[in-house]
């Protein structure tokens, strides 16, 4: 049995390639995610080992249960180390905030550049690329990034403002490269002598403190020593201890990354799984005599069956391996452009390590054979009689009860769970809910499939069959002609079409909900916000006194903390204007008096006070006073601080706070350019000033949001690829089992051209059929999606990228079309009639 | 166009100028030792508005001389022409026209579109060509060949005589200068098969029909005007107005 199995195989090799192609994509995107973290990993490994090398002991600050408040090490903890027993050198490392001001007198990128301390001798782990590193309190040195865009060379003059927005000149004396700093990579960073980072920084201590153990001490010894000195309340490691941590830290985030690309290798698998089962249900059915003949000569079923799933084991095997070959490729393929589109990665040798080969080969061959299953069942259920009929019967297929039962079922299960996560509290739950409410649906799609295929079938191909003429006909003839195989075959497509219309309709909709939220709340022409600290109180003034210009509302804000809630909370106030009424869930502003504040919901939750309820606020100035609660809003749309007090009770608890954020309207009737200008002017004193109007903000989301819908669009395109190779599998077999009829329709004068348009319409209709049903059901799950996440959607269909996703489906489809085409133009008219 | 005399003194009614001509025909499969010579040379001419037919033991080569005329498959060496044209030489498409515009075929099975309906299939040759059909001719043919009744149906719910019949009415309905046949009543019982041979006959006596069909029956053979027979790739014999008693007898005298 095993002999008559592979040279079944051999027979059909070109006809399992396509199938092998699929399953090796799927398994090489999965090895391929495995690699690409793995050598991320590795690479990090390695430079976090050679950074640490020159560490022999590192000291943190404890950890203290809310991460952002971990408190600097003092200098006398530095010199508490200086002095233990064993301890060669120690340095401390200062990094803060430390803006560099641009070439425009404007602070440079959207968060202020790291100011970052250089310390000398052998502790310094920071590579100086060009130049020399600071020695004097008037030179600093720039990472090469910022340099490059910012255009700044070695020699020249920069201003850098220190904590206070106050800027001081220093003479570029070098520039350096920031390796693998994520934080760096972000925002740039300007280094300065250690005594300078700390006076430009404001930092009151140390980040971490690195200790070279002296000539012939250890590094436990020397660790222990340092942990003796400085008593409790630090962590003091070795260097090693030190690397791995770095490790540790950093591989959550691989962690992650892996994660998400796995659910779309995830996805990929079961599109390959469709196409797997497809192509074993299309081979069994064409190898229906050659069964009854091994049935004849005395197979058992067992055989029979046995053959079918040894074969997919065999294919699934070598297509991992192939998928492993591939997955290798593009792991490390994508590290390097990731690398050349300056992602701060290691570029390390590619990682091949044994958990990948296991994990692709397991799923590539559980896959294939799980696909496999039921179309091996089928073949046991062929009768050795069907050996002497002469020709192979046309599938036929009627719904039977057991398919309308199970198909209405998990539909009418999947709309009930579906509308349950749409009324629900909006939430993840929710969203979870009606994604498992999809699932559900979608596999009662998958098995109403053959019923559908053949109406949707005469819908999308009316104009086909119509246009081109009878290969139009024939086509749409064919394309419900087995309409087991055509479903299957579609709904791979559709797998891929519905995330892809799901993403894009939902971000679409977020998108137009919460802009349309915004403006309801208050339309601002311009924001002046600052990079870092406030504003000075002038600036709003300056603001007021331009004539183009016609309300300027000031945002202020600062930490408190309140009674029983999670401290500090963001307590602020707003300078009031008459047209600036943000809207409140309820209560009312006019009730503003005061004495009295506004809260967000989830705040006024976390409190537990409710409209009309006191809360105690305790306040740098005035103690701690009892507020009557007015009114809530809603945080997500609102641009009022959580608390919000009234101005006057605002500098009476706080004092004179800077401005946080400036919302200018232009007045009406001027030209919003010279209004912008003015806003300009008036920030122009101000480095950390910066001026967006509200369409460089929408800008900007959009910007992040296109670039999110197409990766994952991208991501996903591997699905749409895989299920095409499903298409063109399933045509080249329909082919193959229709050669007599294309040598008939040759014969009675179909030219070539025209046959293989008879195939390019087939293909075009089983891809406008996957698409449009993916497209259906991504608006329908994308509207169920977005009103789960927030409320008063505007639901949107971005209706052009569905039509592109449609148009692209189908010409995919017609290239899917292309090989299989072209052998049915090209055999021979004699050959096939004599056939058979 | 004249046609000289070596190509067979046969003369049909009215001695129009012939159908089908080939000259000189020859054709090798494969090559070096593996050659097979099918046709080493045959030089044949049907008239127009006559029934021939082809016959010869097995692997004489009537298949591949009917695939030659017919322009399905091409040729080693000679000529042909169907009517004034030269079919050695055209391109594929061409061809496909030219089969489109002038040929009818019947095969020995799966002779229909197991999608398409019975009247569907008898217009597909027409729909291909993108012409309209005679309904005049239609419904001559479709009473001809006595499938009023069942033009709604798919093959599948024909019988095989049936459906030899709508392949039959599917040849005729687009007036091919020529109607090729090959093995028509192969696959049929013999009543069935008479059925089909009678209307075969019948639309060369009413339409005028020009019919070439191979068979290897000498009861098909009888219904034809004019028996052909080939041996070895040669056109060794023929005989005219035959019966079933005079093909086997020559049958007889060529395989001996
Ligand atoms: N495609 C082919 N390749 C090689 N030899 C062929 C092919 N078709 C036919 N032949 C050979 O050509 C000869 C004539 O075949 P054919 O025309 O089918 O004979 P007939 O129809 O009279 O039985 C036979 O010897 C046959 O084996
Ligand atoms: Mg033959």
């Amino acid at each position: 049995m095993f002999r008559t199995t592979l040279a079944g195989l051999r027979a059909h090799k070109l006809r399992l390639l396509l199938t092998s192609l699929a399953i090796a994509l799927g398994v090489g995107f999965i090895a391929g995610t495995f690699v690409l973290t793995d050598t991320i990993q590795a690479g990090f490994t390695e430079k976090f080992a050679a950074a640490a090398d020159k560490i022999d002991v590192a000291v943190l600050p404890a950890r203290s249960e809310d991460a952002e408040s971990s408190r600097p090490l003092s200098e006398a903890a530095l010199e508490k180390v200086r002095a233990a027993e064993g301890v060669g050198e120690a340095q401390g490392l200062i990094r803060g905030s430390a803006a560099l001001v641009g070439k425009d007198g404007k602070a440079v990128g959207s968060f202020p550049t790291a100011g970052i301390s250089l310390p000398e001798g052998p502790l310094n782990r920071t590579l100086i690329t060009s130049g020399s590193a600071p020695k004097t309190a008037t030179q600093a040195v720039l990472d090469e990034n910022t340099a490059k865009t910012r255009g700044f060379a070695v020699g020249e003059t920069v201003t850098v403002l220190d904590s206070k927005n106050v800027g001081h000149e220093f003479t570029l004396v070098g520039l350096f490269d920031i390796g693998l700093d994520q934080q760096l990579a972000y925002t740039g960073g300007v280094g300065f002598t250690t005594a300078t980072a700390k006076a430009m920084t404001g930092e009151k201590g140390y980040q971490e403190i690195d200790v070279a153990a002296a000539e012939g001490v250890g590094q436990e010894k020397a660790r222990d020593a340092v942990a003796a000195a400085l008593g409790p309340g630090y962590r003091v490691t070795t260097g090693e201890q030190y690397a791995d941590d770095l490790v540790k830290a950093n591989g959550a985030d691989d962690q992650l990354i892996t994660m998400g690309l796995l659910m779309f290798g995830l996805v990929a698998m079961f599109v390959a799984a469709l196409v797997i089962y497809n192509t074993f249900n299309i081979l069994v059915a064409q190898r229906t005599r050659e069964m009854a003949l091994l049935r004849c000569i005395g197979a058992t079923r067992g055989q029979v069956f046995g053959s079918i799933v040894l074969e997919s084991a065999v294919v699934g095997g070598l297509s991992s391996v192939f998928g492993l070959l591939i997955g290798y490729g593009m792991g490390t393929g994508a590290l390097s452009v990731l690398i050349a589109i300056g992602a701060p990665l290691p570029s390390a040798t590619a990682a091949l390590a044994p958990r990948t080969i296991v994990v692709a080969l397991l799923v590539g061959v559980v896959v294939t054979m799980g696909a496999a299953l039921l179309p091996a069942r089928s073949a046991t259920r062929v009768a050795p009689i069907a050996a002497l009929r002469s020709q192979i019967e046309e599938q036929t297929f009627r719904t039977g009860v057991l398919r309308a039962i199970s198909a209405a079922v998990f539909l009418v299960a999947g709309t009930a769970i579906t509308v349950i996560g749409v009324t629900m509290e909006r939430g993840q739950l929710a969203l979870v809910v009606v994604m498992a409410g999809g699932l559900l649906f979608f596999l009662g799609v998958l098995i109403l499939g053959p019923v559908i295929v053949k109406p949707l079938a005469a819908f999308v191909g009316w104009l086909p069959g119509r246009l081109f003429g009878v290969p139009g006909r024939l086509a749409l003839d064919n394309s419900g002609r087995n309409p087991r195989r055509s479903a299957t075959t579609t709904v791979a497509l559709t797998v891929g079409v519905t995330l892809m219309t799901l993403i894009s309709v939902l971000v679409g909709t977020l998108r137009l909900t919460y802009s349309h939220k915004l403006d309801e709340q208050f339309p601002v022409d311009y924001m002046v916000q600052s990079q870092s600290g406030g504003l000075p109180r002038a600036l709003g003034e300056a603001l007021r006194d331009r004539p183009e210009l016609a309300s300027v509302v000031a945002i202020r804000e600062t930490d408190a903390k309140a009674a029983g809630g999670r401290p500090p909370y963001r307590v602020g106030t707003f300078t009031a204007l008459p047209d600036f009424t943000p809207k409140l869930t309820s209560g009312s502003l006019d009730a503003l008096t005061p004495g009295t504040v506004v809260v967000a919901d989830h705040t006024a939750k976390d409190l537990g006070v409710k409209l009309g309820g006191r809360m105690p606020l305790r306040t740098a100035k005035a103690g701690t006073v009892d507020l009557t609660v007015v009114g809530l809003f809603d945080a997500e749309t609102s641009p009022l601080p959580e608390m919000t007090v009234p101005a006057g009770d605002f500098d009476r608890y706080f004092g004179a706070v800077d401005d946080r954020q400036l919302m200018v309207n232009a007045k009406d009737g001027t030209d919003l350019d010279k209004a912008r200008k003015a806003v300009e002017a008036a920030a122009q004193p101000y480095p950390t000033a910066k001026v967006s109007s509200s369409t460089d903000i929408r800008g900007a989301l959009d910007e992040a949001l296109d670039m999110m819908v197409m990766i994952i669009t991208g991501l996903l395109g591997l699905s749409v690829l895989i299920s095409l190779l499903g298409i063109a599998n399933t045509l080249s077999l329909s082919v193959h089992e229709r050669t007599r009829e294309s040598a008939l329709l040759r014969a009675l004068g179909l030219t070539r051209p025209q046959l293989r348009r008879t195939l390019s319409v087939e293909a075009l209709i089983l891809g406008l059929i996957g698409a449009l049903v993916g497209a259906a059901l991504g608006v329908a799950f994308g509207w169920a999606s977005a009103r789960t996440v927030t409320d008063g959607v505007i639901f949107t269909v971005p209706v052009l990228q569905i039509l592109a996703f449609v148009a692209v489906s189908g010409l995919a489809g017609v290239i899917a079309a292309v090989l299989p085409a072209r052998r049915a133009a090209r055999a021979s008219i004699v050959d096939a009639l004599a056939a058979g | 166009m004249t046609i000289t005399g070596e190509v067979g003194a046969w003369n049909a009614r009215e001695s129009a100028t012939p159908a089908v001509v080939a000259k000189g025909l020859t054709k090798v499969y494969g090559q070096g030792d593996a050659a097979v010579h099918a046709l080493r040379g045959v030089d044949v001419s049907f008239a127009t508005g006559a029934f021939t037919a082809i016959m010869g033991p097995s692997g004489s080569g009537k298949s591949t001389l009917m695939h030659c005329l017919a322009g399905l498959d091409t040729v080693s060496g000679g000529q042909v022409h169907i009517g004034d044209v030269e079919l050695t030489g055209l391109d594929d498409r061409r061809l496909t026209l030219l089969r489109r515009e002038r040929i009818g075929f019947i095969f020995q099975a799966f002779n229909l579109l197991p999608t398409l309906t019975a009247e569907q299939n008898i217009r597909l040759p027409l729909e291909i060509a993108g012409r309209q059909a005679d309904q005049d001719l239609f419904g001559r043919v479709v009473e001809t060949v006595g499938l009023r009744d069942r033009l709604g149906h798919k093959p599948a719910q024909l019988s095989g005589g049936q459906q030899q019949r709508v392949a039959v009415a599917r040849a005729l309905i687009s007036k091919p200068q020529v109607i090729f046949a090959d093995e028509p009543t192969g696959n049929l019982d013999s009543r069935s098969g008479a059925e089909v041979l009678s209307f075969l006959r019948t639309s060369v006596r009413e339409l005028g029909q020009t019919i070439v069909m191979v068979t290897h029956d000498p009861v098909a053979a009888s219904y034809a005007d004019r028996v052909i027979f080939l041996r070895d790739g040669l056109l060794v014999s023929e005989l005219l107005r035959p019966t079933p008693q005079s093909v086997l007898d020559t049958l007889m005298k060529l395989e001996a």
